[in-house]
């Protein structure tokens, strides 16, 4: 797996920082636009605040729409980055060294914009400053002796996605001070200040590169059951209600978690397109690691398929009319039926048909279009879990209802996919988005092997 | 001895091995040859156990019958440790080479060795098929009782459930077995003109015209990930089939649909469990410490923790959702297999299937050695064997007769122990499956040497400046 | 004598490696010189001292925080709430591993991050000698030796390969 030539520290130096020393001409015209398109979502937010849910499509008993659906979607993309970084680091896959940062920091972002959602979503977003929120743990009202419900998973959930927030982050600035070191040398003014004291006095003496590189894979370990924990607690705000009957199975965590893995981890081969395309990364963003990505999201997205039929024959071998109702509505009703269909097609079929030729792994425009595939498949799928979940809810047919989402849905949820990319354009204008220090290692480590009349790719390996 | 000594430096001392290729061959031929004290001893032992297996089987038998599943629930769970061993361990093979481990190299073959004693599987299956319940409720169409019990059949297509059941372990085991001889084509050649009596004649029939063309290595190398695929895709679809038909469907009420995947991720935990205790055994006391390094059970250790905290995560997402949701047949499920009836059996199989290797498996140091590993696997064996027992007596012993037709499991029935031809079929069972691979140890070389010998292609000791490091070719 | 630092530039890394066992045929102690590099070498690779660290202690440490936290604030909040829900106990535990796990894997990462720093000895508030090159690719072979060492040193990494030879007091030159 190591098909690029070999590249010196200052070239990579060059090469990888040049969206932070010179702006390309695009930068503001893209940010203002991406900025505008999230002024106007919050407009739209403004709008749903002052008038109420009315101008929402939210009515009984759909009263979970589109901005759960985006808020389990934002969920599982971050999932990628830690869950891609950790695994590959764990496991030493040479083709890990372009992929991490940009994973981490996808994780960061769109871990932010998922929590603006339930926020968003409450109508009263202020008033989240008496739950847990803001003070972890304080009561809102202790004064009558009324604490959080540590029962509820709607208590577990900020729990666990402020514990994988702060992680992250940690685990991003951690592995971003030899690359500010590198900054701060070659900045001035004001620049190399702030470089200067993000970098804390790095000199990359072997103590330091030590402890760096088993930060890297202690915090890899650390944040793999964390991240796992997050995406199972999320689906545990459905799992653990009765009243749904097609949500109450024991098989959601780990349903979820594949699921989130597979839109994940598109969702970084896609941004990794995008990045050697805007950035002209060609010499580290190769085919071999989208071809690595695409092999690795066969079996994810195998593994996804094998969750979802266990749901489904599940859903089903019960037997009871009430989840039979559910089931009805997914597969027999217009337009859900098609709509599942879709999702089932553009989640598994297609992107996994196009995975399975080498060729098209190869092609990057193929390959965007498979992993965009995937993640409007699995953004549908969490909207096929939830509305018609909840628009057959239980046997009381009189309540039974659909759900239309209006156009300040819409609008919000279009934000916050602006609000990502925005993000993303602006760190990479701070940060290098491929870690620099990684890539040289992987340059040091490199090396070959003659057998007969044929030279293998090698690498240097300490364990 | 054939084999460099190990190498090293720090905390890596020791862990890598580097095999000489030239005389591999010679040398693991006259291991397998020779056959020392202890392994006889091993064989004379499975083999006794083997016999009271036999025995227990047919005083079973001849007490109840094969009318009711009920009395042979411990038969189950020891027809379900060895299926869940036989039918993982082959996939640890197929795995391993699919993500170009290198270390996996001394361990393919010794799990793969694990198909042959998938035959003793669908030998013991066959019994199963008689006792089994039928889907229809014998009874007809009962106020009360479903025409139909709860199965992943629904309305029973032809044949269901037994003529699949026994279609797909009978396809489980003959795909294993494909694997097993692919790999092995090219052993067998090498020494098809030096081995004499049955192992000559059967290497000749089975190595069939394998002269090492460029060619047949690359036909060699597509066909075992294809059967490495398609087996994945089949083991996964008959743990769903056999847990459903032998444990889930036979409590009624019981809807989990993580259970599959529970015992699915149980199956590969003992498998590579089971395979850890194997490569142990043969580096300690077998001679093979040249051959297996440090490095194999380093790097299969780490994989072995993951599991057993998928273990654990998938357990409890199980217990939480049910907890959590307080429905009558849920509360009766948790009392059933977790807290009340089968209580001392879960909690230690918790504590063998997740905290203590747990306990073991989070040091690095312990992983780094070939006994933590081994213990660990160890212990994840006995745990698979009380999960066994826990979820296949309690099923088959948890709606006798009419009620298995009911809607749901009312009340929540007392353990059952085993008695004492239980105690023969299970440890016998267990016997029995060491004995049959002991004897395919005899067959086959139990290191697959045409890998080890491509490994020792691609790893090498080098030197970097002034440190020495291994040099590893088409790394992942 | 106080010891004062000089740093050897060098473009390769077998030249670093050179001068490393330069010093030490000299007789300067391990714990004198150091390699600043730009990118992680596999351990040992310039012949330097091994580096030990108490890191794996972090976590562990964190975890018994988090966890004893997690305890208390979870059992404490439902007992000081005592509302009954759907039939479950006041002091549930189940939900208590959740939280409580959560704390613990949050302190354990938050304490090995700390453990981080400490052991790499940063933030450094006093950067001592270096030179922005290093983080182009050349090798920095920092030494402290007295006063006195200060010129065979640099002829000790001159003669080695350096490039470029940086003093406190700002002599400089190869």
């Amino acid at each position: 797996m190591q098909e690029g030539k070999p590249l010196s520290s200052k070239q990579i130096n060059r090469e990888l920082l040049l969206t932070i020393l010179n702006s390309p001409k695009w930068f503001f015209t893209t940010i203002s636009l991406l900025g505008m398109i999230v002024l106007f979502a919050m407009g739209a937010a403004g709008i749903m605040i002052n008038q109420g849910f009315g101008v929402t499509g939210l009515n009984r008993p759909v009263m979970w729409g589109f901005f759960i659906t985006n808020f389990v979607f934002w969920i599982g993309i971050s999932h990628a980055g830690v869950m891609l970084s950790a695994i590959l680091r764990l496991s030493k896959a040479e083709w890990r060294r372009p992929a991490t940062r940009a994973a981490e920091i996808l994780t960061v972002f769109s871990l932010m914009t998922a929590m603006t959602m339930p926020l968003i979503h409450t109508g009263r977003p202020w008033r989240t400053v008496y739950w847990i929120y803001t003070l972890p743990f304080v009561p809102y009202d202790y004064a009558r002796g009324i604490w959080p419900n540590i029962r509820t998973p709607l208590v577990w959930d900020p729990s666990a996605v402020y514990t994988y927030l702060t992680s992250s982050i940690l685990f991003v600035l951690v592995a971003l001070i030899p690359d500010f070191a590198v900054l701060r040398d070659r900045t001035t003014g004001i620049s190399h200040r702030i470089y200067g004291m993000l970098a804390m006095g790095w000199q990359g003496n072997p103590r330091q590169w030590k402890l760096q590189v088993i930060a890297g894979v202690l915090l890899s370990a650390l944040i793999l059951p964390v991240f796992v924990s997050v995406h199972s607690i999320v689906s545990w705000d459905f799992g653990m209600a009765v009243s749904v009957k097609s949500w109450h199975s024991t098989i959601f965590a780990p349903y979820f978690v594949v699921g989130a893995v597979h839109s994940g981890v598109s969702a970084v081969a896609f941004v990794l397109i995008l990045l050697r395309y805007v950035y002209g990364w060609q010499n580290y963003i190769r085919h071999e690691h989208i071809d690595a990505l695409a092999r690795l999201l066969v079996v994810v997205a195998t593994g996804w398929f094998y969750f979802l039929v266990m749901e489904i024959v599940f859903g089903f071998y019960g037997r009871e009319a009430d989840e039979i109702a559910v089931r009805n509505f997914q597969f027999m009703v217009t337009p859900w039926n098609i709509w599942m269909m879709i999702f089932v097609g553009v989640t598994y079929f297609l992107p996994v048909g196009i995975w399975l030729s080498r060729s098209a792994r190869r092609n990057l425009w193929i390959m965007s279009l498979a992993c965009i595939s995937v993640n409007i498949g699995m953004w549908l799928e969490r909207f096929l879990i939830i509305v018609p979940g909840l628009a057959r809810k239980q046997l009381l047919t009189f309540d039974w209802y659909t759900y239309r989402p209006s156009p300040i849905e819409w609008i919000i949820v279009g934000g916050t996919f602006a609000m990502v990319t925005m993000l993303m354009l602006i760190v990479a204008r701070v940060a290098p988005l491929i870690p620099l220090y990684d890539i040289k290692e992987g340059e040091i480590l490199r090396t070959e092997i003659k057998i007969g009349r044929v030279t293998v790719p090698a690498v240097y390996r300490e364990d | 001895m054939a084999a460099t000594e190990a190498k090293g430096h720090g905390q890596h001392a020791g862990m890598w091995i580097y095999p000489d290729a030239a005389t591999l061959s010679q040398d693991i031929s006259e291991k397998s040859k020779a056959t020392s004290s202890a392994f006889k001893t091993a064989l004379v032992v499975t083999g006794i156990l083997f016999v009271l297996a036999v025995i227990g089987f047919i005083a079973r038998a001849a007490d109840d019958g094969f009318d009711e599943i009920g009395p042979w629930g411990y038969y189950n769970a020891v027809f379900s440790m060895i299926f869940m061993v036989t039918s993982g361990a082959p996939l640890a093979a197929c795995a391993f080479r699919f993500t170009k481990s290198h270390w996996r190299r001394p361990l393919s073959r010794v799990a793969e060795l694990f198909s042959i004693v998938g035959i003793l599987n669908l030998i013991m299956f066959i019994p199963m098929m008689i006792f089994l319940p039928s889907l229809d409720n014998p009874a007809g169409v009962v106020e009360g009782q479903m025409e139909l019990r709860r199965t992943i059949w629904f309305e029973g297509p032809i044949g269901a459930p037994l003529a699949w059941d026994l279609l797909g372990v009978a396809f489980l085991v003959i795909t294993a077995i494909a694997i097993l001889w692919t790999s092995a084509m090219a052993d067998m050649a090498e020494a098809r003109n030096t081995a004499t009596g049955f192992k000559g004649w059967l290497y000749r029939r089975l190595s069939g015209g394998w002269y090492g063309t460029k060619r047949q290595w690359n036909v060699q190398k597509a066909g075992l990930a294809l059967l490495g695929a398609f087996y994945f895709m089949t083991v996964v679809f008959m743990h769903f089939v056999f847990s459903s038909d032998y444990a889930q469907s036979l409590i009624p009420g019981w809807k989990d649909s993580i259970f599959p995947v529970i015992y699915t991720v149980t199956s590969f935990q003992v498998s590579l469990g089971a395979i850890l205790v194997a490569l142990f055994i043969l580096r300690r006391w077998g001679g093979y410490e040249g051959y297996i390094g440090k490095s194999t059970f380093w790097s299969a250790s780490k994989v072995l923790l993951g599991i057993t905290l998928l273990w654990i995560y998938h357990m409890f997402a199980f217990f939480i959702t049910f907890w959590y949701g307080r429905l009558e047949i849920e509360q009766n499920i948790i009392q059933y297999l977790i807290s009340d009836t089968y209580s001392i059996v879960f909690i230690l199989n918790a504590l063998f299937s997740f905290v203590l290797p747990f306990a073991v498996l989070v040091w690095n140091p312990v992983r780094r050695t070939d006994w933590g590993p081994a213990l660990a696997g160890l212990l994840v064996v006995i745990g698979g064997l009380l999960f066994n027992i826990r979820i296949f007596v309690a099923s088959a012993n948890a709606a006798p007769g009419e009620k298995l037709y009911a809607f749901f499991m009312e009340h929540v029935p007392a353990p059952v122990y085993p008695d004492i031809w239980d105690v023969f079929m299970v440890v016998g069972g267990l016997g029995a499956a060491v004995f049959i691979y002991l004897l395919s140890t005899r067959i086959l070389p139990v290191l697959s040497l045409w890998e080890v010998k491509e490994g020792t292609l691609y790893q090498k000791w080098g030197k970097l400046f002034r440190g020495e490091y291994q040099i590893l070719g088409k790394p992942e | 004598m106080a010891k004062l630092p000089i740093l050897g530039l060098f473009e390769s890394a077998d030249h670093a490696a050179d001068a490393g066992d330069a010093l030490k045929a000299a007789g300067v102690p391990m714990t004198d010189y150091d390699f600043l590099t730009d990118a992680p070498y596999p351990e040992g690779a310039f012949g330097e001292r091994e580096e030990n660290h108490r890191l794996y202690i972090f976590p562990f440490v964190g975890a018994l925080v988090g966890l004893t936290v997690g305890i208390m604030l979870t059992a404490m909040t439902q007992m000081a709430y005592p509302l009954a829900q759907g039939g479950k106990p006041i002091l549930s535990m189940p939900p208590m591993a959740v939280v409580t796990y959560e704390s613990t894997m949050l302190t354990a990462i938050v304490f090995t991050i700390i453990g981080i720093l400490f052991e790499s000895r940063l933030p450094a508030f006093k950067q001592g000698l270096y030179d922005t090159r290093i983080t182009e690719g050349y090798i920095g072979v920092l030494v402290n030796v007295d006063e006195d060492q200060l010129t065979p040193t640099q002829t000790l990494l001159t003669q080695a390969g350096a490039i470029d030879v940086v003093r406190k007091d700002g002599g400089s030159g190869a």
